[in-house]
């Protein structure tokens, strides 16, 4: 971790008395400068955890500080130093992007000049200043999402908590983000992400916290994480038709088989002709694959090799 | 600085209102229009003051708590109220925009109906300025009310029915159509209805003899609003927190 702490959370558990789902003594710190991911499948805790640092909701007990201040008991402290992003981007639809975006600014405390500077230089940033004075309603999802990334970090926050951040984004849109939230963690701020999005999560991240049923399963770099996995091969066969994979974890070699979409992704030990055996396996339990993959293992196979289940849900 | 231009700057939530009041012209047409359209026949014809007093009134009550009401839980719904609310504002200040902004805004799609009552009744000034206190102190707890619903329901069909249904007894309290006369307990809850108020000062402007006194008119519904606006400030936390 870099230089000192800007979140800490200590033992937050929050359940949900509806479905009994929530999270249950999770801690963790993210430091200055320090990018942080939150990585588990849905109903894994991650928006929940998100809501509680964001003082949307109180947790059931334990504490959480930014920056030193308490997050039950000096809300409005924090949320001056927190800068937030939700899944689902949320404006005046009404209104222009701009008059959004300063309503924002100025409701985190920015004076006039220093609000119009920084939300020129965003706008103009995420190639939105073309679109600055149209009414939201016409924006795409995708820039309705960078306006949202543009009210979470114009007012300079020390601590941004982002949901998804990229999903609905362009692939250019996805770099220019990529690009913008290193460059505020290297001015000094720290990042809490939640995201599935296993690529992003480990080119950008310094460390990674998988969540698992409302738990901290296990955390550490992207890199430490992933070469728990040396010696396993991933092989990623996307079918044509739904088989039942239980064959295929019956070949010799093969360590887990989990479905992801209309992926099957199987892990085995890094032998010869393990991937001629595996590819039998699945033609014998009738599977047509339409394409196949031998990949190194990413952190989406490091959460099925620890959980059994696989990071992205079937669809 | 040109209105457009200042609609765009928002360094206050209440301004949204203001924008957003503003920035649609054909809704801003509609409804500057349909209170006239309600309210400029009643005030031209010879109908006794009772009832023309009454058509004022509940226009007032229904443009206050049902604006009110469906706008903030379709912001609610949206989630823009609840990340608002995320910001360092404190809850109960945005509510209380919310009241104040969304009463005065009322007030001006009232106001040109209510002129012209003036102009075609001409009442004393002192009834007149009474009338018009009560008139906003009537959209304020109307307000109220709309944002007090607000935190029990997430639908706007159903705010309807908890407002028909909190508004029924308060208009029959007010004395608006029965209760006229009202003696004992009736009477005295008839008393803290800031509605009954409007209603008084109303008939007084139509012509007919009230049962308040005009400084009775200026203080109570007055008082009465500012009490409901601070308890539905207070609800404000749990007004702005999801709805799990």
């Amino acid at each position: 971790m870099k230089n000192h702490v800007t979140l800490e959370a200590s033992n937050i558990t929050r359940r949900y008395k509806s479905s009994g789902r929530g999270v249950t003594g999770v801690s963790l710190a993210v430091g200055r400068s320090e990018i942080v991911g939150l990585v588990g499948p849905n109903g894994s805790g991650k928006s929940t955890l998100l809501r509680v640092l964001s003082t949307a909701i109180e947790p059931d007990s334990g504490t959480f500080r930014v920056g030193g201040a308490d997050g039950v008991k000096e809300k409005r402290k924090v949320r001056a130093r927190l800068g937030l992003m939700l899944d689902r981007p949320t404006h005046y639809d009404d209104l222009s992007g701009r008059a959004n975006a300063y309503l924002f600014a100025r409701s985190y405390g920015m004076d006039e000049e220093k609000a119009d500077r920084a939300l020129a230089e965003l706008f103009d940033y995420f190639d939105l200043t073309p679109y600055a004075d149209d009414r939201v309603k016409t924006y795409s999802y995708g820039m309705g999402k960078k306006l949202a990334l543009i009210e979470a970090i114009a007012h300079g926050p020390e601590l941004l908590l982002l949901d998804e951040p990229s999903l609905g984004l362009d692939y250019t849109s996805q770099l220019a983000y990529q690009r913008k939230v290193r460059q505020l963690a290297a001015e000094g701020v720290a990042v809490l992400l939640a995201s599935n999005q296993v690529d992003e999560v480990e080119t950008l991240c310094d460390r990674v916290v998988f969540l698992h049923r409302g738990r901290v399963l296990s955390v550490g770099t992207p890199e430490e994480l992933v070469s728990s996995l040396e010696g396993v091969k991933r092989i990623v066969a996307t079918l044509r038709n739904p088989v039942d994979y239980g064959p295929v974890a019956n070949v010799a070699g093969v360590e887990r088989v989990a479905p992801e979409g209309r992926d099957l992704v199987v892990h085995c030990e890094d032998r010869p002709n393990v991937v001629a055996d595996v590819v039998a396996g699945i033609v014998a339990a009738g599977g047509e694959i339409a394409d196949l993959a031998v990949r190194r293992p990413s952190l989406a196979d490091v959460y099925l090799e620890l959980t059994g289940e696989a990071l992205r849900d079937e669809d | 600085m040109k209105i457009s231009r200042w609609l765009q700057r928002l360094d206050a939530y209440w301004k949204k209102d203001v924008a957003l009041f503003f920035g649609k012209r054909f809704a801003l047409v509609i409804k500057m229009v349909y209170p006239m359209a309600l309210i400029a026949p009643v005030a031209a014809s010879d109908i006794p003051a009772q009832y023309a007093a009454a058509v004022v009134g509940i226009v007032a009550i229904m443009a206050g708590t049902f604006g009110a009401g469906e706008s903030l839980t379709a912001d609610l719904n949206d989630g823009i109220l609840l990340r608002i609310a995320l910001t360092p504002i404190s809850p109960r200040r945005i509510v209380f925009e919310i009241l104040a902004v969304n009463a005065a805004l009322d007030f001006v799609q009232l106001l040109p109906a209510l002129l012209l009552v003036y102009v075609l009744n001409p009442a004393p000034l002192v009834w007149v300025l009474a009338a018009t206190v009560a008139v906003f102190a009537t959209l304020l707890a109307a307000n109220c009310i709309g944002v007090f619903i607000a935190n029990f329901t997430s639908s706007p069909a159903d705010v309807l029915l908890y407002a028909t249904a909190i508004l029924v007894p308060l208009i029959y309290l007010s004395g608006f159509f029965r209760n006229q006369n009202p003696t004992g307990v009736l009477a005295t809850v008839r008393d803290l209805v800031p509605f009954a108020y409007a209603n008084d000062a109303l008939k007084a402007v139509f012509g007919e003899a009230a049962r308040a006194t005009p400084l009775e008119v200026l203080v109570y519904p007055t008082l009465i609003a500012a009490l409901m606006a601070l308890g539905v400030c207070l609800t404000a936390p749990r007004l702005l927190s999801p709805r799990l």
